[in-house]
């Protein structure tokens, strides 16, 4: 019996896994998130174990023929690594990337981001996270100094008054989540859902609102108008612990209910039913997720209702406050410790000369040979194969050709690279186009810590040895960096690199054992934002989990703000946004919006879920209105077309009720869902507009 | 324009709400220091379209202001208020204030509104010239800020002297907005329409029937095709013979483009200022105009949105980008007032082509749409705004709708589904996070034997209650069906 974690999304269900002969059970196990319910992805988890699809050996293909051929993992790492050096020495270190992911364990991105600075010495690292929760991560930054996903343990759902979800369908996509909006509701209070899409979130919600996608932002902007011109802001709050209202309460006077109609679709009568709820609440709790966040104008959009929030001086509250839904299994410790482009471990910013200068000295490096800021994922991938642009990319942890927008184009950038290395534990699409393929352990093969979206830092255990053949991420890690020329500060393998080191320092070490990594790990935070230092695997094991900020000798810190917020001067900040709306409205040619999401039995890119034979796998499907449908001629059950101006797919219709007329929906589980999407990105998270383009549908 | 964009002088003679919003264009493109805003009401530009909900008291006065003075002060905009042009002098290119000083521009941009028209009703104007205490007029914060002083006088609404019945002049949107708020306040209004209908100039002749009901159960008495001819001490007389008596006599009548400064500077005026795409003067490259003051294609429009539309192209052409044109604009105008729904696409009384139209006099709904080559070109809803934000959404994208689909917009939209759970077939999913049909859940015999054999209920949970009815409402037959036992097996 293994005490672990879910291997799926950010929740993290605790559960338990015990041997069955050759397979593996899952069991309920109590934990304060899930308290022992479990979604099917959870309850088959386990299904992928022994899959005939699972990869047991290195592959190597031959670009001439296209021919895999099964290598050892010498031949493999010797390979990569002479290739990797090769290429660093005809076009410099940048020309070597590095692309992670949100779903691998801290220890994991924590080694990445190192690999990548120290042995590659390459600035172009950057993961799938700014997919992700990036655009949230941002808004929390400008407006708390900080951002943890919830700066509160998720059952404070169930006791706030109102609960505002803006692009969340938590039911679906993390479907214990949901048990706490039940519990509020069955405490009297109220759940406000705010979606395209009438969801089964929607249909918990008292009072559900649907606007035109890619219009969250006016919506927030509205019911700030509203309370202003109700006198319900909290003054004495926003006078003590904020700064810059004034500038926002202006900007929403140009934003009344009728205006916010026009613009978004959301009758001017729900807006007010939404702000009288809010205006009577004594505690009032603001979620965004994806719906609200991928959007080219997704940092905006998080910022206006975090000026709700404000100005209802509801953050730092005890069951109240703002907080963002993070996706990916390990979206929160993923963007903090340096497998982000711009980022050090700890939450530092690689620009600050003193993050550097700390991580540096636990790294036993120079801080003048860390690289700067590199190209966040979009324009990591934009730039690959191109003459300014990185010639090589190894990715851990992500299905590219699935999950990234435009993903034509995507594609076509990964066919331009002279070396695409994929580790993976099966033969993704994007692993599929690889030159090397290395086969890793999944979740209940390894032991490493990750960090939910309660800012909860969790252990996920062993539960069986990996099958033959198969090594850990950290091994390839370890593997490539011994190669590469800088293990204990002596030069061996393939290319001894220029790299000057400090005296009297070790110089970087490569351990493939997830506690002394994390041991590591708290050194290099200690002193950050995410200060890890006080946590241990053993406090883990028995806390459930510990929050960060935890220093040493701290308990850790399950509600934020309660005194201060992390800027400087201890407040928070107001930022005026101003509503640009989607990079791409509908035309003529292409009249109708274009959203995208999730299923409940799916995950991501699927690479995992679709080889789990007890979930259903029907395909993606084409969300549409039955006034739509007439429109088109479109039949439920039979395939339509979708298009837009990157690409088109054909897949069944689904005639609902549920989804605005003026808008489609396709799951984006499957290939197809991104050929569509629009890479438009964020000035500031470089979050691509995943959530909204302009398409046309045809029977 | 023959400066440089760098560092041309660009003055706006007015501060209303196309001003406010040029004004931000212009910091936005960072000509804010180069810019002067000459506006002759002594508050900041504030939202005028919402000084009915001030009236009615769903808006604090506070509230309405589009930007603070100290906005304008840290973005190098000189915001001068209580500034009144009496001149636009071309030759010299400056502008004259009301005392005597110049201002010099490069590009000057008229933003000047429009102006109420005065019906000419005898005894509005006293014989002192001064306006008789009865009568208000409804355009700017200080009308409103003086209607409310009299409405509440120091907030004792018991005060005898404080009116207790007003008269609207004017059944126009406007009008209405202020006889509801008025009327919110407990205060008896009555309405004065010249014309055959209310909101005619919006709405069809049954539209306006239906609105006069509505009018009528709120409690508002509205009088058709007659005209306010005197106001004397026993009240306002009509050219019907009526007689109203009252307290208030409110001025809400229309307004046309306030026009005087460019006809006195000899540039075109029709209706109003005459200004091509790049909303210029078709005399003069230098003077601009937006908003209610201008016309455009031979259009004028009252209207906030386009005059913003304006302003944002105007940012644009005085940043330099000649290629910046004003195209016209869509208007859809919302009554904003308590139990009373209208929304007005466009011209419904101008347009041509197809009518589709549902009306429910006995419910107070009226609803149509015109419709051309499959696109909503105009519409008018009253008392039912169902599907609203959907049906501006096809008329602002002109979307090319369905054969039938126009009419489905305009019909109530079909119910949730509420399905009876007990009819729920064998194969319908009760439990998406486990993925369990009816079908299983009726062949358990407990909650227990569900969360067991199942696992129904132990994902989000939402599913329990209808679990319970399952299980409740399950055939009480002999111990298990075999039947339902093999489907189990052929799902999982």
């Amino acid at each position: 019996m293994t005490d672990t974690h879910c291997p799926y999304c950010s929740l993290q269900c605790g559960m338990t896994l015990s041997r069955k002969g050759p397979r593996l059970e899952v069991s309920e196990r109590s934990f304060p998130v899930n308290e022992g319910a479990l979604c099917r992805k959870g309850w088959t988890a386990a299904g992928l174990r022994g899959s005939r699809e699972r990869l047991t050996t290195p592959m190597v293909r031959d670009r001439a023929t296209g021919e895999w051929s099964a290598a050892t993992w010498d031949e493999a790492l010797d390979l990569v690594a002479s290739k990797l050096a090769d290429l660093r020495k005809i076009h410099g270190a940048d020309t070597n990337a590095v692309f992670g992911g949100g779903g691998l364990t801290n220890e994991k991105a924590y080694q990445l981001g190192k690999f990548a600075r120290v042995a590659l010495g390459t600035s172009q690292i950057d993961y799938n996270g700014r997919w992700c929760m990036s655009s949230a991560a941002s808004a929390g930054n400008q407006a708390f100094g900080v951002d943890r996903g919830l700066p509160f343990p998720l059952a404070d759902i169930e006791r706030t008054d109102v609960c505002v979800l803006v692009g969340s369908n938590l039911a679906e996509t993390m479907p214990p989540a949901a048990r706490h909006l039940d519990r509020l509701r069955e405490n009297g209070g109220k759940v406000v859902v705010i979606d395209p899409r009438l969801t089964p979130t929607g249909e918990r919600a008292d009072l559900f609102l649907q606007p035109v996608p890619g219009t969250d932002l006016p919506l927030a902007l509205g019911v700030l108008h509203l309370l202003d011109a109700a006198g319900a802001v909290d003054e004495d709050y926003i006078a003590e612990r904020t700064t810059g209202f004034e500038d926002v309460r202006r900007s929403v006077a140009a934003w009344w209910p009728e205006m916010v109609e026009r613009v978004s679709g959301v009758e001017a009568a729900q807006l007010r039913e939404l702000a009288s709820l809010l205006a009577n609440a004594e505690n009032v709790m603001v979620l965004t997720a994806r719906g609200a966040e991928q959007h080219a104008q997704g940092t905006a959009t998080v910022l206006a209702w975090l000026n709700v929030a404000l100005a209802l001086g509801m953050p730092g509250k005890t069951y109240a406050g703002y907080g963002c839904l993070t996706g990916q299994g390990n979206g929160q410790g993923g963007r903090e410790h340096g497998q982000k482009a711009d980022q050090l471990p700890g939450y530092r910013m690689i620009d600050d000369p003193a993050a550097r200068a700390h991580v540096a000295a636990v790294w036993g490096v120079d801080p003048e040979t860390l690289p700067g800021k590199g190209r966040s994922a979009y324009e990591l991938l934009d730039a690959l194969g191109t003459p300014e642009g990185p010639k090589s990319l190894l990715v851990f942890g992500s299905n590219i050709v699935v999950s990234a927008p435009n993903a034509t184009h995507v594609t076509s950038r990964l066919a331009d690279l002279d070396l695409l290395v994929v580790a993976d534990m099966v033969m993704s699409e994007t692993a599929a186009l690889a030159d090397v393929v290395l086969p890793v352990t999944q979740w209940a093969e390894e032991t490493g810590t990750m960090t939910n979206l309660e800012g909860r830092v969790i252990l996920r255990q062993a539960a069986v040895t990996p099958p033959d053949g198969v090594r850990s991420d950290l091994d390839v890690i370890a593997g490539l960096a011994a190669r590469l020329g800088v293990v204990q500060g002596v030069s061996v393998g393939y290319s001894p690199v220029n790299r000057r080191e400090l005296p009297g320092l070790p110089g970087p070490t490569w351990s493939t054992d997830p506690e002394e990594i994390f041991t590591e790990l708290r050194a290099a935070t200690k002193g950050g934002k995410a200060d890890y230092s006080g946590i241990t695997y053993d406090r883990i094991r028995e806390e459930d989990g510990v929050f960060w900020p935890c220093p040493e000798g701290s308990e850790g810190t399950p509600r934020m703000f309660a005194e201060d917020f992390f800027h400087a001067d201890g407040r928070a900040r107001f930022i005026d946004v101003a509503h640009r709306g989607a990079a791409e409205q509908p035309t003529a040619d292409y009249p109708l919006h274009l959203t995208t999401g999730r299923v409940l039995a799916q995950y991501q890119s699927g690479a995992q879920t679709r080889r789990i034979k007890d979930l259903p796998d029907d395909g993606a499907f084409v969300e549409l209105h039955p006034l739509l449908a007439d429109r088109v001629g479109a039949h439920d059950g039979d395939p339509v077309v979708v298009r837009t101006p990157r690409g088109e797919m054909k897949a069944p219709a689904r005639v609902v009720t549920t989804i605005r007329p003026d808008t489609v929906f396709v799951p984006f589980h499957w290939v197809g869902a991104n050929k569509l999407t629009n890479d438009a990105l964020d000035p500031s998270s470089r979050m691509p507009e995943f959530k909204v383009c302009a398409a046309a549908v045809s029977a | 324009m023959s400066e440089p964009v760098s560092d041309q002088k660009i003055v706006i003679i007015g501060g209303g709400m196309a001003a406010a919003r040029l004004v931000e264009g212009l910091v936005a493109r960072g000509l804010g220091p180069q810019t002067t805003v000459l506006a002759e009401e002594q508050h900041v530009p504030y939202n005028r379209i919402l000084l009915s909900a001030v009236l009615e008291g769903t808006h604090r006065p506070g509230a309405l202001a589009l930007r603070e003075k100290q906005w304008y002060a840290d973005r190098g905009v000189d915001l001068r208020l209580d500034s009144l042009v009496v001149d636009i002098h071309r030759d010299t290119r400056t502008v004259e204030l009301a005392d005597r000083t110049r201002v010099p521009y490069d590009a000057v941009v008229l933003a000047t509104g429009a102006i109420p028209s005065l019906p000419p009703i005898r005894g509005v104007v006293r014989m002192d010239g001064s306006m008789d205490p009865r009568v208000q007029a409804f355009r700017s914060l200080d009308d409103c800020a003086r209607l409310l002083t009299l409405l509440d006088e120091q907030g004792l609404r018991d005060n005898p002297r404080l009116p207790r019945s007003a008269v609207i002049v004017g059944g126009g949107l406007l009008g209405l907005q202020v006889s509801r708020a008025l009327a919110v306040r407990g205060i008896e209004t009555e309405i004065v329409e010249g014309r055959d209908h209310l909101l005619s100039s919006q709405v069809d002749a049954s539209a306006g029937k239906v609105l006069k009901r509505s009018m009528a159960k709120l409690g508002t008495q509205v009088y058709l095709g007659a005209r306010a001819t005197r106001l004397t001490d026993e009240g306002l007389k009509l050219d019907n013979g009526y007689t109203l008596e009252t307290d208030l006599v409110v001025l809400t009548a229309g307004g046309r483009p306030r026009a005087n400064l460019a006809r006195r500077a000899e540039l075109t005026v029709n209706r109003g200022i005459v200004v091509d795409d790049q909303l210029r003067s078709i005399d003069d490259p230098d003077v601009y105009a937006i908003g209610d003051c201008a016309e455009h294609n031979a259009t004028v429009t009252g209207f906030v949105s386009p005059a913003w539309e304006q302003a944002g192209v105007l940012a644009e052409v005085l940043a330099g980008n000649q290629a910046a044109a004003y195209e016209g604009h869509r208007v859809v105008a919302r009554l904003r007032a308590t139990d009373l729904d209208v929304c007005v696409l466009g011209e419904p009384q101008n347009e041509t082509g197809e009518i589709v139209e549902i009306a429910n006099p006995v419910k107070g709904t009226h609803r149509k749409l015109v419709v051309r080559d499959g696109r909503i070109v105009a519409g008018a809803l009253v008392g039912d705004l169902s599907r609203v934000g959907l049906i501006t959404q096809a008329f602002d994208r002109q979307t090319v709708l369905g054969e039938h689909e126009a009419g489905q917009l305009l019909l109530p939209e079909p119910s949730a589904s509420g399905s009876g759970i007990p009819q729920l077939p064998d194969d319908a999913e009760v439990c998406a996070c486990a993925g369990v049909s009816a079908g299983r859940i009726r062949a358990c015999r407990s909650l227990e034997d569900v969360r067991d054999t199942t696992r129904a209920t132990t994902g989000c949970g939402g599913c329990a209650p209808a679990v319970r009815q399952l299980l409740a409402t399950r055939p009480d037959s002999s111990p298990l069906d075999a039947t339902q036992l093999s489907l189990e097996g052929t799902t999982s």
